[in-house]
């Protein structure tokens, strides 16, 4: 009885606090994608994209209002509204780019935010911690690098893409799902930045003219950028960080006597096993393991895939020139004292927490030493023997 | 709360004087006494122009009935050719044949009238003869629940021939049926069914009683008397089924629950009842089990659609952008764009003219009820669209929630459900999801409140018992449904015998 009298008290209060945040759809700006670039006398520069997707007024609209919606989709997007603030703080600059604008900026759309190289070098975890913080954003924000400054690529019209962040989201989306760069969302980024013995990664876009290409991945110390890889070793990262299922690499092996000229691996899966122990000296040694089993439906060389002994000559052949590019990797990593495939987190479970906090892993990881085993198969070599 | 208990009380008003009311309508013992001339009876009748008397004054013999509820053929082969030929002292060996009930109680004289008897009086002797024949509905097709496969007769108007309906299915000495009446005034026949057995007798005296505390004048129909026997009277939701197919509730009579009947109502209850008994249609149990699961399955997703799908739409264009797909958003944004009125509103308009048109269609009759449906089509389709009222996906939430709607087989829980989406909608309005969620909980927790004669109304939920889910939510293979429901509590739970 009570109960309900108190409830009935309760519930118009609750009902004018709830009146102050309506955001009513067709009000509303959605940020699309961001970006942050740092200038020379240290301010922000912040440029917010928003494709212009309403037709208030437009008399196309007004015709089209049953049938024609693909139409106005593809019209409205082409131009979008793009908001350049200088500020000392991302919320600063929101502000200002409020002041700019007649709808009511949100950010629950966006989907990218681009960092400029220089941003980058500063360390990213002020932004990246605010974009945590704002419970609006979503933590399946995609995080990119741009080669250069990321304002630009905003700015620029890609003339046959409609609006530049469906076109950058969808761009980083198949490259995901081709496994060509790893997945970086907000959510990845903070897990990998936090976790112990292991560094961030980041895929990194460049102005091609009329296109955005990806470019490389860039490697992380903590939050710096300290190294860039290219983008076809991109499969190969995805292995050594850890499982892959459909990745497609293409391998260039050195002469092996017969000749192996060029091979394409497609529908690529792979694990990836740590195994962690002490040599002479006593030194950490790490020995990792790639399990790799690929179709090759391409292949260039003097070997023949179908017959069975070649085949695992062949097999040889193709582990041969991916642990010598997956050393290669490790060696660029190991130099700029970034661990980008997490071998920091295999040593951690294997000596135990304490031992772990006396030992400065970066400089451990710089001299430790790392093996790779690659176990190659082809498990289908196309419709023809 | 006081204004609450008054409305039930006066809501239910066979509770305010709870004892020996149902006395009074048994037959007393005074009638026997009393006088049972022919001008007592007549006197009883006047005014009542439809009443015949009919006299053979030279064999002394009257003839009182109402002669549109008998039968003239019948009257005239059992009755009158009988009388016209024989002579005055032929005439007490004639009333000794068994169709010539002799009458000693008032009371059965006079209600063996109303009934459609005809009084026969014989030197103010009084007899009854048989000769009912009321016109009725013959035997057709149910308009409200109808079936791909399986026999397709309904219910009628008539008691009898629907008790004959029931007989004909279950064809058991263990059918037992009470009759009961209800209705000062009008005097309406109850008959309460159930199987001597299976069913758990507590139910039957239950529903027995209940009926017998009706104090009203008259009650027309089975949905009516429901509403004056069930538990929570104030309630959004029926909490008893009623179907007019005779197999379905032949069904719920095997499965030890208690069934309701009313002369002239062409429906049936069964009761206990739990809310997903609304679900199932005969069909689930004609098609092959995979299909009947499938249907089942479906019926609850337009369940959730029905409820949910407009309030959602309000909540997410009002509060929540963030749901939006990107993909989605330029549509969404677009149809938006032109509407003048805030989504919650807009909702409502909508929402409203729908039942405009369904209860236009549902009044009138089937040739014209077309013509609305194709107006309203067109009206609302392209018309309220291109005039910038409302937005084509708001169009497309409420179109698929009213025909999620009528997915639901049972009529009278559909119209619950499409009346609760209206609180869903304003609460959504309010609070956004947040408001979606306490209204779901409160419907939620209203239906976990509510029981069918005692017993739990969400059954294989709650209390749980998950081997009723397989004739509840799926419909299994028929070699697993070994046992009657819990909720029936039957004396014989098992239904099936299983061999080795």
């Amino acid at each position: 009885m009570k109960a309900r009298k108190l409830a009935l008290l309760l519930l118009p209060l609750a009902a004018l606090c709830g009146c102050g945040q309506q955001r009513v759809l067709e009000r509303l700006g959605f940020i699309n994608i961001n970006s942050y670039d740092l200038l020379p006398d240290g301010q922000l520069k912040m440029v917010a994209f928003i494709p212009k997707i309403t037709g208030e007024g437009d008399s196309q609209t007004g015709e089209s209002s049953s049938g024609q919606t693909g139409n106005v989709q593809m019209s409205g997007q082409t131009s979008g509204e793009v908001l350049t603030t200088t500020a000392h703080s991302s919320k600063e600059a929101r502000m200002i780019q409020s002041r700019q604008t007649n709808w009511e900026l949100v950010s629950g759309q966006l989907r990218n935010t681009l960092f400029g190289i220089s941003v980058a070098k500063q360390g990213l975890w002020p932004y990246v911690d605010t974009l945590i913080r704002d419970p609006t954003i979503s933590p399946r924000l995609k995080l990119s690098i741009v080669d250069g400054e990321a304002g630009d690529m905003l700015n620029k019209n890609y003339p046959q893409h409609p609006g530049v962040g469906r076109y950058i989201d969808r761009l980083l989306e198949k490259e995901i799902q081709d496994q060509g760069i790893p997945r970086v969302l907000l959510y990845d980024f903070e897990r990998d930045y936090f976790d112990d013995g292991l560094d961030p990664v980041m895929p990194i876009l460049k102005d091609a003219g009329d296109n955005v290409e990806i470019s490389g991945i860039a490697l992380f110390r903590d939050d710096k950028y300290v190294a860039r890889i290219d983008s076809k070793d991109g499969v190969l990262l995805h292995m050594l960080r850890g499982k892959t299922r459909n990745g497609e690499i293409n391998i260039e092996a050195p002469d092996g006597g017969k000749g192996l000229s060029h091979a394409m691996l497609s529908s690529l899966a792979s694990n990836r096993k740590f195994k962690v122990g002490k040599d002479a000296a006593g030194r950490i040694s790490v020995r990792i393991t790639l399990d790799v089993e690929a179709s090759v439906l391409e292949y260039m060389g003097e070997l023949k895939i179908g017959d069975d002994r070649q085949r695992a000559k062949l097999e040889a052949l193709i582990a041969e020139s991916l642990k010598d590019r997956a050393e290669n990797l490790i060696d660029l990593m190991r130099k700029n004292r970034a661990d980008g495939i997490g071998a920091g987190t295999a040593v951690r479970n294997h000596i135990g927490y304490a031992a772990w906090k006396n030992m400065n892993w970066r400089e451990e990881w710089a001299g430790a030493k790392i093996t790779v085993h690659v176990k190659m198969k082809i498990n289908n070599f196309g419709k023809f023997r | 709360m006081n204004v609450f208990t008054f409305l039930f009380r006066t809501l239910r008003g066979r509770i305010a004087q709870p004892s020996g009311h149902p006395q009074s309508r048994t037959p007393a013992k005074r009638g026997s006494s009393d006088v049972l001339s022919m001008q007592h009876v007549l006197d009883e009748f006047r005014d009542c122009a439809d009443l015949t008397h009919r006299s053979f004054p030279e064999i002394q013999v009257h003839l009182v009935y109402f002669s549109f509820l008998s039968d003239p053929d019948k009257l005239d082969r059992d009755v009158i050719r009988p009388l016209r030929g024989v002579t005055r002292e032929e005439v007490p060996r004639l009333l000794r044949e068994t169709q010539f009930q002799a009458v000693t109680d008032r009371k059965q004289l006079i209600e063996g009238i109303l009934k459609g008897q005809t009084a026969l009086f014989y030197r103010d002797e009084p007899y009854l003869v048989d000769v009912l024949g009321p016109k009725e509905r013959s035997i057709g097709q149910s308009e409200t629940e109808t079936v791909i496969t399986g026999p397709h007769d309904a219910f009628n108007e008539n008691a009898g021939s629907n008790l004959s309906l029931i007989r004909k299915r279950v064809r058991s000495s263990h059918l037992k049926v009470v009759k009961l009446s209800v209705g000062e005034v009008a005097k309406n026949d109850v008959y309460v069914l159930y199987i001597d057995g299976i069913v758990n007798p507590i139910y039957v005296q239950k529903i027995i009683e209940r009926v017998r505390q009706i104090e009203v004048d008259a009650i027309t129909d089975t949905s009516m008397l429901i509403q004056y026997i069930d538990d929570s009277p104030l309630s959004i939701f029926p909490q008893f089924l009623t179907s007019e197919r005779p197999d379905a509730i032949a069904s719920k009579l095997v499965s030890g629950r208690v069934i309701g009947m009313m002369d002239g109502s062409p429906s049936a209850f069964s009761a206990p009842t739990s809310l997903f008994e609304f679900f199932t249609s005969s069909d689930d149990y004609y098609q092959r089990w995979l299909l009947g699961t499938g249907t089942r399955l479906l019926r609850f997703v337009a369940f959730g659609i029905t409820v949910t799908f407009t309030a959602l739409y309000v909540a997410v264009a009002t509060y929540h952008y963030e749901m939006i797909p990107a993909n989605l958003l330029p549509t969404f944004v677009e149809s938006r764009s032109r509407v003048p009125f805030p989504p919650v509103y807009e909702a409502l308009l909508m929402e409203t003219t729908i039942e405009l048109l369904r209860e236009a269609g549902a009044r009138l009759p089937t040739k014209i009820g077309q013509t609305i449906g194709i107006v309203g089509g067109i009206v609302i389709g392209q018309a309220a669209v291109q005039a910038g009222f409302t937005s084509n996906i708001l169009i497309i939430a409420v179109a698929s929630s009213a025909i999620a709607s009528f997915v639901i087989p049972s009529y009278v829980m559909s119209a619950s459900i499409r009346l609760v989406r209206f609180g869903l909608i304003l609460l959504a309005g309010l609070w956004g999801n947040f408001g979606l969620a306490i209204g779901l909980a409160f419907v939620v927790i209203h239906l976990s409140g509510l029981t069918s004669l005692g017993a739990s109304f969400i059954s294989p939920l709650a209390p749980l018992q998950f081997k009723d889910w397989k004739d509840t939510f799926i419909r299994a293979p028929f070699k697993m449904l070994k046992e009657r429901p819990e909720q029936t509590e039957a004396l014989n739970p098992v239904r099936m015998k299983t061999r080795k």
